[in-house]
């Protein structure tokens, strides 16, 4: 565990100092919290927190952005900067290594999901006094996804992320996987095998089960990640 | 208690493919000392240190480092040692002050003791007054010194350095081998120097291995190899010709060899003694003994010498 909290304050104090990762933070989290909330006028005339919906989509999707785009940052950094041998020759753990990238990138995503609701509904409310009661937010559902779904999503795509820029080494590869892998996710719905429903019984199983694939993958990474084979790759 | 040997390879070898990198290397350096690991790109140096660090398997042989196996014990072997890679490896978006504070975080030292080294380490290279700057504005020779600062931050019990001097300007380099003669002079760690500077390894190392090709090809003190294998003298004499110098009776073992010089000799000895009986065998056939002077070779012509000349680097 020290190993862990020594790997986030280093990545932590990395990203404070990263100004192109916090405009972009701040870009999506602003665009995502913005836009829908324009469009929330409609959802004001109907009162119906189903109509704000699209809120949702846009808040999941601004922590989708940020950790694909973190997660292999945080470890293609370390090569082309040329601190990953240096890494590698510290007394630092393997899984504390991948750990450490994982969480991070999985925080940060959350966070600018969160981020991104708040600025939604922040933005809502001054447009129309009362918002609240009509936002997704209001809905149990638009909770436990916001709050959980979100969560595990992060978890997921970082765990991903970090493991395809550790074994490919380049940017726009783990980038595209990263999203491919979302895709997955969405593979059973698109093609039909599986049927949404916005119940509160199904959104919790299917969170569940997410939260399940993302620890296990997690576990799997952890397993899987060993610092001789990217010492191999610095061989090359 | 300090193990006798810091280092101990036996036989290692480590194979990328059909090509290996290093083959058969054997090597012991004892605690304490500054052994000098010099050999062309390429040899097989940074492949040996990534085994000594437990950061590649070997494919054959065996590594011994601080008297644990860095396959099993990689951790403890890389807790108890600082490394200066190649490649400095700091963090650029990172103050120097973070990057040491970072490296004391891993290894795991209190934040008072941190705090405390981190100064001492940062005033020892002389970069105190910059330390709430950005690596990324750094020189190359206040990267090397702060890197330096990073590896002693944890007093380890073995410093690997990979050219710690290398692509510096003279003054810098100076500066830099100033902090490694200190180091060296402490005598505390084990001092593992992988450098392409001759004068350097001569001037700072107790021990020095040349390795071409994945193998070990010299090792020794650098004043050992300079003597190479039967000790030598040069020799300028007078009154003295070819059928005379044929004649002489020499000491046991003892060889004489007319150099291209007037008057110039090349004696090898069987022992470094036996100087006295040539001296006294020249003067007992008339001829005048102006100089005797030891052979010594530098470092840098035992390297040529070894390595071939090729690759000089």
């Amino acid at each position: 565990m020290a190993d862990l909290g020594t790997m986030l304050w280093k990545e932590v104090a990395e990203l404070i100092g990263n100004r192109r990762f916090l405009r972009i933070f701040a870009l999506a989290v602003l665009i995502m919290g913005l836009v829908p909330s324009l469009e929330s006028r409609h959802a004001a005339a109907g009162a119906n927190p189903l109509l704000t919906l699209l809120g949702l989509f846009y808040a999941l999707f601004a922590g989708v952005i940020v950790v694909a785009q973190s997660a292999p940052d945080l470890v293609l950094h370390e090569r082309s900067g040329r601190t990953l041998e240096y890494l590698l020759a510290t007394r630092l753990s393997d899984s504390a290594i991948f750990a450490g990238k994982v969480l991070v990138a999985s925080v940060l995503g959350y966070t600018s999901t969160l981020l991104t609701a708040a600025v939604q509904l922040l933005a809502t409310n001054l447009q129309h006094h009362g918002a609240w009661t009509w936002s997704y937010l209001a809905l149990p559902q638009g909770r436990l996804l916001i709050l959980g779904a979100s969560a595990a999503l992060c978890v997921y795509l970082a765990t991903v992320g970090t493991f395809v820029a550790l074994r490919v080494g380049d940017q726009r590869a783990a980038y595209m996987v990263t999203m491919l892998s979302l895709a997955v996710l969405a593979a059973p719905l698109l093609l039909n095998l599986v049927h949404l429903h916005f119940t509160m019984s199904w959104l919790e199983r299917a969170v569940a089960l997410l939260g399940g694939l993302a620890i296990v993958l997690v576990a799997l990474g952890v397993r899987l990640f060993k610092r001789e084979l990217l010492v191999l790759s610095l061989q090359d | 208690m300090p193990e006798a040997s810091a280092i101990v390879c036996r036989g290692l070898g480590r194979s990328f493919g059909v090509r290996p990198a290093v083959a058969g290397l054997d090597l012991e350096v004892p605690s304490g000392s500054v052994f000098g690991f010099l050999g062309p790109n390429g040899s097989g140096k940074t492949t040996t240190v990534r085994m000594l660090l437990g950061l590649l398997p070997p494919t054959s042989g065996t590594v011994r480092t601080l008297g644990l196996d860095p396959l099993r014990e990689g951790t403890r072997v890389r807790a108890a040692t600082g490394v200066l890679l190649d490649q400095v490896g700091l963090y650029d978006r990172l103050t120097a002050w973070q990057n040491l504070e970072f490296a004391g975080r891993v290894a795991r030292l209190p934040a008072r003791e941190r705090r405390m080294r981190s100064e001492a380490a940062l005033r020892r290279v002389d970069l105190w007054d910059r330390r709430a700057e950005r690596v990324s504005g750094f020189s190359k020779g206040m990267r090397q010194k702060l890197g330096i600062a990073r590896a002693l931050l944890a007093e380890p019990r073995l410093l690997v350095l990979d050219e710690p001097t290398s692509g510096l300007d003279p003054v810098n380099i100076v500066m830099l081998r100033d902090i490694l003669l200190s180091l060296a002079e402490e005598g505390r760690r084990t001092i593992f120097l992988c450098t392409h500077h001759l004068d350097e390894a001569q001037r700072i190392c107790s021990l020095v291995g040349i390795i071409q090709a994945g193998k070990l090809v010299a090792l020794g003190a650098p004043d050992q190899l300079g003597t190479g294998d039967r000790p030598a003298v040069r020799l300028r004499c007078t009154r003295l010709d070819g059928a005379a110098a044929a004649s002489l009776r020499l000491p046991e073992g003892a060889t004489l060899q007319p150099q291209s010089g007037e008057g110039e000799y090349r004696v090898e000895l069987a022992r470094a003694e036996d100087v006295e009986g040539v001296v006294a065998a020249l003067v007992a056939a008339g001829a005048g003994v102006r100089a005797v002077v030891p052979e010594r070779r530098s470092l840098e012509d035992v390297y040529l010498s070894v390595v071939g000349g090729g690759e000089h680097g």
